[in-house]
């Protein structure tokens, strides 16, 4: 601290240790705090107060479309022909609660005065409660020991609105006794997480069965676990199958992109003139000059059915019918590799790029062969670079989203993302969401901590590394800077 | 170990680039010889030694290992170990597996090479650093270290790259009588390349003077120095008055030449016909106050005092003339601006013909 003090002065690094604090408190601490809290709270919306709340409402907007019903009935109905078909005028009803549906059944339930009116319909004390774990619904009536009110559309519409009116007081009443006791009450689940491990049934046909059960993917799951068979039922752990299979197709993609990228670093980094690496470094970052998602999308273009492939194939006459690419895991492979590359290349290359060329050639005259020169040079050199580029490209395809739902456009099995997506956004539970999004972190984060473990050694070299080649220079007549020295190791 | 002679038959190398770093050159090093190649900077004596481990090949000519053609062969499979200027060590590795890397990629299991790691740390003197970092060792151990990785693969040739320019003046001075020792004990041919003359003069057998990808001269450090042949060599190694004039006449092995501050006889080892345009060598400490066989007299200008030497420096006409005697503890007293008679012996001058000569440290610092 004090070294940084006199070295940068005391406003400049304070105003950084306030940023860095800032930052992480922005946007880490927080948004993970509020991610674990939902994560750990049940969904709003499955409380019974909240059923009690939407009870109150419902009645509500039951007694203000009775309302408007009762101030211009006698023309409408008559009109109507007791058929409670919505007229002109009565199309105006309707509106004024916007959920309100008007039907032409209703009229037919034995002199009715009113057409039908869903609200008052589901105004009843008798709502079933959303119970956890597949129980039978239980109902409000019965499980807080409520008087059975319903509103009756064959009563007299005062009456109706009597009726309303009571159900509102009880609801409301009930609403706020649950949630003082729901807020007493423990408010912490692991639910959440629960349906992450949760089996769905696979309804399967028998032979439907036998082919299932030959695939090999399918006995390895069965072997983890993620599915199993009671009662001749199939069941899957989906949420798990999904997150496994994405974690492999992520790791798999990081392994190819290093392969791929290693002998490019190489290549530009050591292997060829500066003055004509920079070309190749060119032609690596400008298709990074795109946005991600025209560069997802020119791939669109390219494995469509009417695409570049396609077209290509069917033009010379290899194929009859287009191939699906779209259907294949392999093309979001492909693209997801193609999006991240250079996540991998950068810092390999930057690493690379730092090596004495000297050490290489040393090695070679000592009779090294070129595999030994990587394996025992090159590679323990840029290990650190290879780290990094490994987790980066790894979080990046663990996380992707766009790719696999614009390449695949939902025709394939998703990816843990668009779950995540899809709980949050699609089956509006963001309770869900968050648990699978924060366990998805943790599993990530303890994926990536076991890498740098398994690493531990060489990142430590590193530094070493950096330490011993500023004292070789240091050491060359009139190059030396003593500040670089006291530093050392 | 035992060394191999190395030939360079007809080679010379050009770059892509167009630029002729070695003119055509043929060269003979003896087995188990310690030998040199002096020059400045960018002369080319870097790329004759990148050439002869295999790091580049000749464009023109051959080189030749032992009696072996070369060809093509890459520096990994070539009887030479070349010792890099910043050392190369790896740095990631202990010393002894840096020592014993030639060995790994022989294939030489592990137990051995611990083993023949420790017999050449002993021998350079490093017995209980072979589990330390290169980076944890001292500039002089480090350049100890290199030898012993570049010994371990017994190369009948070991090629050194200016090994020595990073390390401080007195461990410089000790680090070279312990290459010449290791040479003797060995037996290894050494090709030494350096810009430093001390260098090449106290360590080698035989050093080759370079100029402009050209060796200018090869023979024995004495002969270097004493019987210089170009302008260039007797220039660039040690100190040296000149004198630019025109061959009076000739006369056996000595001439006559006429130059602007008179006529002066001195040795004429190229026989070089009167008329032509020539140069006269004269080493400061073959310079004497006082009459002799060539005479001048200069206004003293400046004296320092060295130690074992006096130097003192003359002007005349804007010419500097630099007299170096033994201090012998009562010699010359004289002061600034007194005019003295200068004289050499004829034998102590060489007549050598006018072309380039090495740079001075004026017109290096002014660069």
């Amino acid at each position: 601290m004090k070294g940084l003090f006199a070295g940068y002065g005391r406003g400049l690094t304070l105003a950084f240790f306030a940023a860095v604090a800032l930052w992480s408190l922005m946007l880490i601490i927080l948004p993970q705090l509020t991610m674990l809290e939902r994560a750990l709270t049940p969904p709003k919306r499955a409380m019974d107060s909240s059923i009690a709340m939407i009870l109150a409402r419902d009645a509500d907007t039951c007694i203000s479309v009775l309302e408007t019903f009762m101030e211009a009935p006698a023309d409408a109905a008559p009109a109507n022909g007791g058929m409670a078909v919505p007229s002109a005028s009565g199309m105006a009803v309707p509106s004024a609660s916007g959920m309100a549906v008007p039907s032409a059944s209703g009229g037919a339930a034995g002199g009715a005065t009113r057409p039908y009116i869903l609200q008052c319909d589901r105004a009843t004390t008798h709502v079933g409660l959303t119970l956890n774990s597949g129980e039978e619904p239980a109902h409000l009536d019965t499980t807080y020991d409520l008087p059975l009110i319903a509103v009756s559309d064959s009563d007299p519409i005062p009456e109706q609105i009597a009726t309303a009116e009571e159900i509102i007081e009880i609801a409301l009443k009930l609403a706020e006794q649950l949630k003082a006791a729901e807020a007493a009450a423990n408010p912490w689940t692991l639910d959440n997480f629960g349906w992450l491990v949760a089996a769905g049934e696979i309804p399967l046909s028998d032979s439907q069965q036998v082919i299932e059960d030959a695939k090999i993917s399918k006995n390895l799951m069965g072997l983890v676990g993620l599915r199993f068979e009671q009662d001749g039922q199939v069941f899957e752990r989906i949420g798990l199958i999904i997150l496994t299979r994405t974690i492999l197709f992520a790791a798999a993609a990081t392994g190819l992109a290093l392969l791929l990228c290693y002998p490019i670093a190489y290549k530009v980094a050591l292997a060829t003139p500066a003055n004509r690496a920079i070309w190749l470094f060119l032609g690596l970052v400008i298709p990074y000059a795109i946005v991600e998602l025209m560069r997802i999308y020119a791939w669109t273009a390219i494995i469509d059915n009417q695409g570049l492939i396609n077209g290509f194939l069917q033009w010379i006459g290899a194929i009859d019918d287009p191939i699906q690419f779209k259907r294949s895991p392999m093309t979001v492979f492909v693209v997801i590799v193609y999006t991240y590359v250079l996540f991998m290349v950068f810092p390999i290359f930057n690493v690379m790029s730092t090596l004495d060329r000297n050490q290489i050639e040393a090695a070679r005259d000592l009779g090294g062969s070129p595999w030994r020169v990587h394996a025992r040079i090159i590679i323990p050199h840029a290990k650190p670079g290879i780290a990094v580029g490994t987790i980066a490209t790894f979080m990046l395809a663990a996380g992707a989203f766009s790719v696999p739902r614009i390449i695949s456009r939902r025709l394939q099995a998703e990816w843990f993302a668009q779950t995540i997506y899809n709980k949050f956004f699609e089956s509006e539970n963001s309770n869900i969401g968050a648990a699978y999004s924060f366990a998805y972190t943790l599993i990530c984060f303890a994926l990536v901590a076991l890498f740098m473990w398994l690493m531990r050694t060489r990142l430590k070299d590193f530094a070493r590394v950096q330490c011993t080649r500023i004292v070789f220079s240091a050491s060359r007549p009139g190059r030396s800077s003593p500040s670089c020295l006291r530093r050392s190791c | 170990m035992r060394g191999k002679d190395v030939v360079l038959d007809n080679v010379s190398i050009t770059y892509p680039n167009g630029f002729t770093a070695v003119q055509t050159t043929d060269l003979r090093i003896e087995a188990g010889e310690f030998f040199s190649i002096l020059g400045p900077s960018g002369c080319g004596k870097t790329t004759i030694l990148r050439a002869v481990s295999g790091f580049i090949a000749p464009s023109t000519g051959r080189i030749v290992i032992g009696g072996e053609d070369m060809g093509t062969k890459g520096p990994n499979v070539r009887p030479t170990a070349l010792i890099f200027q910043n050392l190369a060590l790896f740095p990631l590795m202990p010393v002894w597996e840096n020592v014993a890397f030639g060995l790994e990629a022989r294939g030489v299991s592990k137990r051995e090479r611990r083993a023949k790691a420790q017999e050449l740390l002993d021998l350079v003197a490093l017995s209980d650093q072979g589990d330390k970092l290169p980076g944890e060792l001292s500039g002089g151990q480090r350049q100890r270290v290199a030898i012993a990785r570049a010994l371990a693969v017994e190369p009948a040739v070991l090629l050194l790259d200016e090994p020595l320019s990073a390390l401080d003046l007195k461990l410089r001075q000790h680090m070279r009588a312990e290459l010449r020792d290791i040479q003797r004990r060995t037996g290894v041919t050494f090709i030494y390349i350096t810009h430093d003359q001390g260098e090449a003069l106290t360590m080698s057998d035989r050093i080759a003077v370079m100029n402009e990808g050209v060796i200018e001269q090869f023979g024995t450090g004495d002969a270097i120095y004493s019987a210089p042949r170009t302008a260039f060599a007797a220039s660039f190694v040690g100190e040296a008055n000149r004198f630019d004039g025109r061959i009076e006449r000739a006369e056996g092995d000595q001439a006559i030449i006429a130059t602007s501050l008179g006529q002066f006889r001195a040795r004429n080892p190229g026989e070089l016909i009167p008329g032509s345009e020539a140069m006269l060598f004269v080493r400061p400490e073959a310079m004497a106050l006082g009459a002799g066989e060539n005479n001048l007299a200069a206004r003293l200008v400046r004296r320092d005092l060295e130690g074992a030497f006096v130097n003192l420096f003359f002007e005349i006409q804007g010419h500097e003339i630099a007299v170096h005697l033994t201090n012998t503890g009562h010699a010359v007293d004289a002061g600034p601006g007194q005019v003295a008679s200068l004289s050499f012996a004829a034998n102590h001058g060489v007549i050598l013909p006018a072309g380039p000569l090495a740079r001075t440290g004026r017109e290096m610092a002014a660069q």
